[in-house]
């Protein structure tokens, strides 16, 4: 029977997918030794089972180098438990031979009898993965390499590699399954936010600017695409920080530290970028903070952070400063309230402008006036714009100002500053409300923000 | 802040038909600070703001109330080149750009010295 393994790893991609030759808990076949015999057999019962259990998750075997616990490729998702590595360490080649004659049918199989995973139609309920497999299975690997080198120990090797085996597909399993939920979870936000803008846009036929919309929080699918990317930009974000912090303790060279903030530069320029794409699709979105966590949002700021609030912050965080540095700083947040200040009483003025036009939308003239109001309402987007525009500066001006050193420093702080007004709005948002477990109503109401907020910063935590 | 409405009668009557960028040259060289507005643009009055809260007093063109305003707006969007012909900022008769330019020279510092150059601004 080895050797009938290793023939089948051999001859093709070393695969990790392992069908153990029972699955107690799942079949209720008795008669398991049929499996193990069948070279490439095209339908196993334990990959249907597979199949059904991962409601429609395609696996894909087609990668060489296939980890053990990976089977869908990961950019299709958001990795919403990161501290969860994703790839794990591999088996060896002999590791996996033992019950390795199911990796070339798994592909096969399984592709065959999956839907693709991007649709986000009917997922069922997983069923909760057995815990304690995913820990044997987790350990399971060198274990696993280690039993090949023959122990000594004669009666014990098949059930012991049996048990192993079905401890380690239990685990690869559940954690199929947890990305079947996640991919479900996300599909579903999509599709709820698609649901409360098809709402919106019925309930606002004829009303002007879409009749309190964003209090419903209704998401535009413009809206809703920058969310994804801003959620997989703060993901960026914490490794950048991770660099940087790294780099500072490790006490880099001003060249390796220059490209690393160079990076942060570029990163956070990345995000001016997605702002300027999305003010073009949604300026409520942007303007209101629907994309930010509730905290920074009390901050907010013509759709965004005040430049001159941060620079405050900072210059106590950045000692030691030259002279020349403090005035230059000084300066910078000088300029920038100046300029906060304009941008601000021209959009007063768009405001004021605005409600003159609606105040005097006359029954006859109603449609010109919705005409001069929609064209005051675009000027919104530049508005956004120029505050992007003067955070972008700000930023650079602040990278001109300091030494590669303290613009590492510096940049550390900002990320960290962030980092912690996010954990706030979590915080906040899931911290014990006695007061509300009376009510049926308001509880609910309660949970369903909850579960709003935590699956939204859920993405800007980590 | 001065502002220059109605037709810009200084030059005798046969360069009426100048070449509005002539007529922009012009008017933007007339003073130290220049800028070419909408008297309806927010934007633009955000650059009013923006100048006056420096303490510097700008010289404010509404090209809408210019019978020649077309062309003008024509001219500044090809100078400018952005999707907005105005505001336009001019010191000391050279374009600075529109207010993201403006904005960005004020923030990187290099606004101020601009702005003493041309006699506008004392420390």
């Amino acid at each position: 029977m080895a050797s009938h393994r290793v023939g089948e790893a051999d001859s093709g991609a070393p695969h990790h997918h392992h069908i153990p030759y029972a699955i107690p808990h799942m079949l209720h076949h008795p008669n398991n030794s049929t499996f193990i015999n069948q070279e490439g057999s095209a339908f196993d019962f334990g990959e249907l089972e597979e199949a059904i259990i991962l409601q429609g998750v395609k696996i894909n075997n087609d990668d060489k180098k296939q980890p053990l616990y990976t089977a869908i490729r990961p950019a299709a998702t958001l990795d919403m438990f990161p501290s969860w590595p994703m790839r794990f360490q591999q088996h060896t080649p002999r590791g996996s031979s033992k019950s390795g004659e199911e990796s070339t049918d798994s592909g096969s199989a399984v592709n065959t009898l999956s839907n693709t995973p991007e649709s986000p139609s009917d997922h069922r309920q997983p069923p909760p993965p057995p815990p304690q497999m995913d820990a044997a299975g987790g350990i399971d690997s060198p274990r696993l390499s280690g039993s090949h080198s023959q122990p000594a120990a004669k009666p014990a090797p098949e059930k012991t590699l049996r048990r192993l085996a079905q401890n380690r597909e239990a685990a690869r399993k559940s954690r199929l399954r947890k990305k079947a939920y996640v991919q479900q979870l996300e599909s579903s936000r999509i599709r709820l936010a698609q649901l409360e803008q098809d709402l919106q846009r019925a309930r606002s036929q004829g009303l002007f600017l879409g009749g309190g919309g964003a209090a419903s929080g209704s998401i535009s699918s413009g809206g809703a695409i920058f969310d994804m990317e801003y959620s997989r930009w703060l993901d960026d974000d914490h490794r950048h920080m991770s660099e940087l912090r790294t780099a500072l303790q490790a006490h880099l060279s001003d060249g390796d530290l220059r490209v690393i903030v160079d990076g942060y530069i570029a990163h956070y320029d990345e995000v001016f970028r997605l702002k300027g794409a999305a003010a073009k699709s949604d300026v409520f979105h942007l303007i209101t903070g629907m994309w930010t966590t509730p905290a920074e949002r009390c901050f907010l700021w013509m759709g965004g952070f005040r430049p001159s609030d941060l620079i405050k912050m900072l210059i106590p965080q950045l000692d030691p400063l030259t002279e020349q540095q403090f005035m230059g700083i000084c300066s910078l947040q000088h300029s920038s309230q100046q300029a906060e200040e304009a941008l601000s009483q021209g959009l007063e003025q768009l405001q004021q402008s605005l409600v003159d036009t609606i105040a005097n939308g006359s029954a006859n003239d109603s449609m010109h006036h919705m005409a001069v109001a929609l064209g005051k309402l675009a000027n919104l987007e530049g508005f956004v714009r120029q505050a992007d525009n003067l955070r972008q500066q700000t930023l650079h001006q602040l990278h001109r100002l300091l030494t590669i050193r303290q613009a590492a420093r510096c940049f550390l702080v900002i990320g960290e500053y962030y980092g912690r007004l996010r954990a706030l709005s979590s915080l906040w948002a899931s911290r014990p409300r006695e007061s509300m477990i009376a009510d049926d109503n308001s509880c609910q109401t309660t949970t369903d923000l909850q579960m709003v907020q935590s699956s939204q910063n859920q993405f800007s935590n980590f | 802040m001065y502002y220059q409405t109605g037709s810009y009668n200084f030059p005798p009557k046969r360069s009426v038909a100048t070449d509005p960028l002539e007529r922009i040259e012009r008017m933007a060289a007339a003073h130290a600070v220049v800028i070419f507005s909408n008297s309806t643009c927010c934007m633009c009055h955000a650059a009013k703001r923006l100048f006056c809260g420096m303490g510097v007093n700008p010289t404010v063109y509404e090209i809408d109330q210019d019978p020649r305003g077309k062309d003008l707006e024509k001219a500044l969007l090809r100078l400018l080149g952005g999707a907005s012909a105005v505001p336009a900022v001019f010191i000391g008769g050279k374009l600075v750009g529109a207010i993201d330019t403006v904005l960005a020279s004020h923030i990187n510092g290099s606004l101020v010295p601009l702005l003493k150059d041309a006699g506008a601004l004392w420390l």
